[in-house]
């Protein structure tokens, strides 16, 4: 079809030129005459009765439907103010979240699962059904199984098995909550990453702390709602999309912070460059933002103005909130932290901090869990000492801290890699390797979480006597990311946001289960 | 139509059939009523077109007052003179429904007071509609007049009571007022939940079956096996009746699922003839099947206590599921009507500081620690409006002092405070005397002292204190009922 006011095709649904000139809906408008009209209403008609003639069951099914699953919570906002706080859809049990993500994939079976058997039969050949219709990233023909590499022992009131890896965090089992039925269908680490964060491990969804700062807001407005914090060397390989927003306004993305000298760079104003000045100039850009807001009215602008303010206010209190050395040297010895740094003690201490400071979602990384064996850093007898050794410390004085202030009432921890290791030693190249390591098994792992309602000292599922695969109670990620916005005071079907024809939600579109189980 | 109404022997006949008609249809109800025992399919097959057929003579009914009334302005007489029609028509339409009807109910394996009523009305309505006939050849003097409108008034009054039962069957008790406005229901006084006469036993909540089955059993199944019907003879409206069973005999058989027919049914496939809920209802989730599953192999007991929630059965653990409250958006407003122009003032001058718990609640939550120095005695103060609503409050780090004990004491409905690192003493602990739903409250990192111990001992509800680096240590003897309530 032409457009008579222009005479070009318009056949296309969304016209994003259309979209910005008024003048030329203007015209689009005109060319709808009353022949139009009567043909697509008497079509649409039509349609509509041919609709109703379909079983409901055939479009979704009849659960779906009693429970009203295509409602969506209306979190519209000041788009001034886009991080403003919203309460949540019911009493919340946790107010902020601290995500421990140990990328890499760290070994349950050398930390939480105390599989004996599998000690039994150490060095022999893994049983054929576990490798029948399976993947895996290294290991070939038959591997041997692999007995736990450190000794297991009871612990707490609550007497669950751990590791002598921990023995700081184990004085605080009993506030934990052991999950060990994890799985993931993701074998390899930035898809099975993406997964865990951002509940798609495809590029281009929105990560859990961008949707429960989109959801919930953040107190503070001179800090970002959502922090990102890097340790161990590397950036996690599902790389920035993993604490990226997706398809919502990217103002609710993760603002990645380093751990020393300014947090954030290029906040402070270049020298020779006053504030007075720098906000002369922020002035004109916002007056030029608004106008080509006022002329496309385009959000992103308003995301672009909202960020401007933001990095300006956060000069002082970013600076402030990241600087521990604000901390007495007894808080900073308690957490094994050392000054100038780039280290996970650092960045639990300052992530204490931003949740003093009403920071909504504080991600934390620790990289160098996938001990494969293929080298010293890589490997269960040497670099996963080492790894434990920088995380243990700091968590227990992170939920000593919290604790002790009360915070851990509605602050949720949020301990786990993306997938499990396997219970056989890794042999790549159907060699005996020089470190001892485990390959990837996405078929079960070990989470924990803490805090904000979660019941304490319980452990939820059980895998196997060889801790190969899950025995009771899986836990698919999405249960997991249900179960984390629940304690935030939302039913993660209404958490939801319209994109490319679905309503999108962190958990997709199979239906999740909240963990009742672990619910305080 | 062959039935001419001019002609007087033509009258007589259909009068006398429509009379021979009544009789047997009275014989049917007397001797073959629906007694919830399902009968033949052809009855049922018949049955199924009473829905279809029903609503024709009601509105040829209720075209006959119309017609009355109508025809009386000077302009139409001829609406007058179809009434008599309209009446024949409507006595034959109100016959073919109730025979049908009596299909449906007495094949359907339709029993209880909703069919009886129904059924009887129906039947009624025929009759009173055969009588107006009657009565309208008649009527040429004044009495007869006066006593057939009367009787049209009672005809007319008996189709609305019989359709309203006839609704009530089909779509339930409560059909009319489920969804009513929550206004107009107030202004009625009428509940919309149907926990009226018709509603089934109150159950414990405290028991397992109370908390967990009867809903499910009132949610999926009573509308067909209930108070107003029982098909099959089944009820299960009540923990008796559930476990008395059906025609066929007892649907439970504790300590075997498998071998209980009621929840052999509704594991069936959902295509199965015999599946249930029947008609395309919803069925049960998966979760709500391991439910009864759990309930039926520990025993199917009445007593069973609500928190065995983890009813073991294959080595699997049944968990109940997660329901996700309904939120009435005009009772939320409701409640927040009355402050809430003071907060959107309070919100607009100290912003994301103090807003609703949720979106469901009227409660506020208060957090000013984010605000560090930059909030004190001063800002407290226009907080005070709102102190009685407000259910949690952070205070940590911010320049508060004893200064601003008074405003604190007078959020009485506090659960949570927080009062870490504050300059606030021992004076602003011993006026919180008030707060007796306060749950948990720090007071890490200040000059508290042991001697407000007593205070907290005084807070029944208090579960929780924070009291690191202040002046109470492990060491201070602590009143008993502080036992195990103090962190450090």
């Amino acid at each position: 079809m032409t457009d008579p006011f222009y005479g070009i095709s318009r056949n296309h649904d969304f016209d994003l030129s259309s979209e910005l000139h008024p003048e030329r809906t203007l015209a689009r408008l005109q060319a709808q005459t009353r022949r139009h009209f009567l043909r697509s209403m008497t079509g649409g008609l039509g349609a509509m009765f041919l609709g109703t003639l379909a079983s409901p069951s055939s479009s979704a099914s009849a659960e779906e439907l009693a429970t009203g699953d295509s409602l969506r919570l209306d979190l519209r906002r000041d788009p001034k103010t886009p991080l403003t706080v919203l309460p949540p859809q019911f009493a919340p049990h946790a107010k902020r979240v601290i995500y421990l993500h140990m990328a890499g994939a760290p070994s349950q079976l050398e930390l939480f699962e105390y599989k004996p058997q599998l000690a039994k039969f150490d060095g022999q050949d893994c049983p054929a059904s576990f490798l029948a219709g399976k993947r895996f990233a290294f290991l070939t023909g038959i591997p041997k199984l692999l007995g736990s590499q450190y000794p297991f022992h009871q612990t707490g009131q609550s007497g669950q098995w751990i590791s002598d890896r921990l023995p700081n965090l184990e004085k605080h089992i009993d506030d934990l909550c052991l999950i060990k039925s994890m799985r993931t269908d993701q074998f390899n680490h930035a898809p099975a990453q993406l997964l865990v964060q951002t509940g798609n491990p495809r590029l281009g969804y929105p990560s859990l702390g961008s949707w429960v700062v989109y959801g919930l807001g953040t107190e503070n407005q001179n800090l970002p709602g959502f922090v990102v914090l890097i340790s161990g060397g590397n950036t996690p390989d599902g790389g920035k999309q993993l604490w990226g927003t997706g398809f919502l306004p990217s103002v609710y993305q993760g603002v990645q912070c380093r751990s020393h000298g300014d947090p954030v760079l290029y906040l402070n104003p270049p020298p020779g460059v006053s504030s007075p000045q720098r906000r002369n100039m922020l002035d004109s850009m916002d007056e030029i933002n608004q106008q080509r807001y006022a002329e496309f009215g385009n959000p992103e602008t308003l995301t672009r103005i909202a960020q401007y303010e933001m990095s300006f206010r956060m000069q002082m209190d970013a600076t402030d909130a990241m600087d521990i050395r604000k901390e007495p040297e007894s808080v900073r010895v308690s957490y094994g932290s050392k000054l100038g740094e780039s280290s996970f003690a650092n960045n639990c201490l300052v992530a204490r901090r931003l949740a003093e400071r009403g920071v909504r979602f504080i991600q934390l990384y620790h990289w160098g869990w996938d001990s494969h064996g293929a080298s010293a850093k890589e490997s269960l007898d040497i670099g996963f000492i080492e790894r434990c050794r920088e995380v243990d410390q700091p968590i227990a004085a992170l939920l000593a801290d919290l604790k002790n202030r009360g915070m851990l009432e509605d602050t949720l921890i949020v301990w786990g890699g993306e997938f499990g290791r396997t219970s056989m030693r890794e042999n790549r190249s159907g060699q005996v390797m020089k470190f001892v390591g485990r390959d990837h098994n996405p078929g079960a792992f070990t989470i924990w979480l803490a805090g904000g309602g979660v019941k304490s000292g319980m452990t939820l599922g059980q895998t196997d006597e060889l801790g190969y695969e899950i025995v009771k109670d899986p836990v698919e990620v999405r249960d997991l990311n249900a179960t984390i916005l629940n304690l935030l005071g939302f039913d993660y079907r209404k958490l939801n946001y319209p994109f490319q024809g679905l309503d999108q939600k962190l958990t997709g579109v199979k239906p999740a289960r909240v963990l009742a189980e672990v619910l305080a | 139509m062959t039935l001419s109404v001019r002609n007087p022997s033509a009258r007589g006949g259909f009068a006398a059939a429509s009379f021979l008609i009544f009789l047997v249809l009275l014989a049917l109800l007397l001797f073959a009523p629906p007694d919830g025992i399902e009968h033949a399919p052809l009855l049922q097959f018949v049955g199924r077109f009473h829905p279809l057929s029903v609503h024709f003579p009601i509105a040829v009914l209720l075209l006959v007052p119309l017609f009355e009334i109508l025809g009386r302005k000077r302009n139409s007489p001829f609406l007058l003179a179809s009434v008599d029609l309209l009446l024949c028509v409507a006595i034959c339409g109100a016959i073919v429904a109730a025979v049908l009807g009596w299909c449906l109910a007495r094949g359907g394996g339709y029993s209880g007071p909703l069919v009886q009523q129904h059924m009887w009305g129906g039947v009624l309505v025929a009759v009173a509609a055969w009588l107006c006939w009657l009565q309208r050849l008649r009527a040429g003097s004044p009495g007869p007049a006066r006593l057939y409108a009367i009787m049209l008034v009672g005809t007319v009054t008996l189709v609305s009571f019989t359709g309203y039962r006839g609704g009530q069957l089909s779509h339930g008790a409560n059909h009319l007022t489920q969804f009513m406005p929550l206004q107009l229901r107030r202004l009625l006084e009428v509940s919309g939940s149907g926990h009226g006469a018709m509603n089934s036993a109150e159950e414990s909540l405290a028991t397992f079956y109370g908390a967990r089955i009867q809903p499910l059993f009132e949610g999926h199944c009573v509308t067909c096996h209930g108070p107003a019907k029982h098909k099959a003879n089944l009820r299960l409206d009540t923990y008796a009746a559930v476990m008395r069973g059906s025609k066929h005999g007892p649907v439970i058989k504790a300590g075997d699922p498998k071998g209980s027919e009621l929840f052999h049914r509704i594991t069936l496939p959902p295509n199965d003839d015999d599946f249930m809920p029947a008609a395309n209802r919803r069925p049960l989730s998966s979760s709500e099947v391991k439910l009864i599953e759990a309930w039926i192999s520990s025993g199917a007991s009445h007593t069973l206590a609500v928190d065995a929630t983890a009813v073991v059965t294959d080595g699997q653990t049944i968990v109940a599921e997660v329901n996700f409250q309904e939120i009435d958006p005009s009772a939320v407003a409701k409640e927040r009507a009355a402050f809430a122009p003071i907060l959107s003032q309070v919100q607009s001058r100290l912003p994301n500081v103090v807003g609703y718990q949720s979106r469901s609640s009227a409660d506020l939550v208060l957090s000013a620690s984010w605000l560090g120095a930059k909030f004190g005695d001063n800002e407290i103060v226009f907080l005070a409006p709102l102190s009685e609503r407000i259910v949690a409050a952070d205070f940590s780090s911010t320049a508060i002092t004893d200064r601003s004990a008074p405003v604190l004491a007078a959020m009485k409905k506090l659960r949570q405070l927080r009062l870490a690192h504050t300059a606030i003493s021992d004076a602003t602990i011993q006026e919180l005397g008030s707060l007796d739903r306060l749950e948990s409250l720090s007071v890490f990192d200040t000059g508290v002292s042991a001697s407000s111990l007593s205070l907290f001992a005084r807070l029944s509800k208090l579960q929780h204190v924070y009291a690191g680096q202040t002046r109470i240590s492990a060491n201070t003897v602590i009143p008993p009922q502080l036992n195990g309530k103090l962190v450090f």
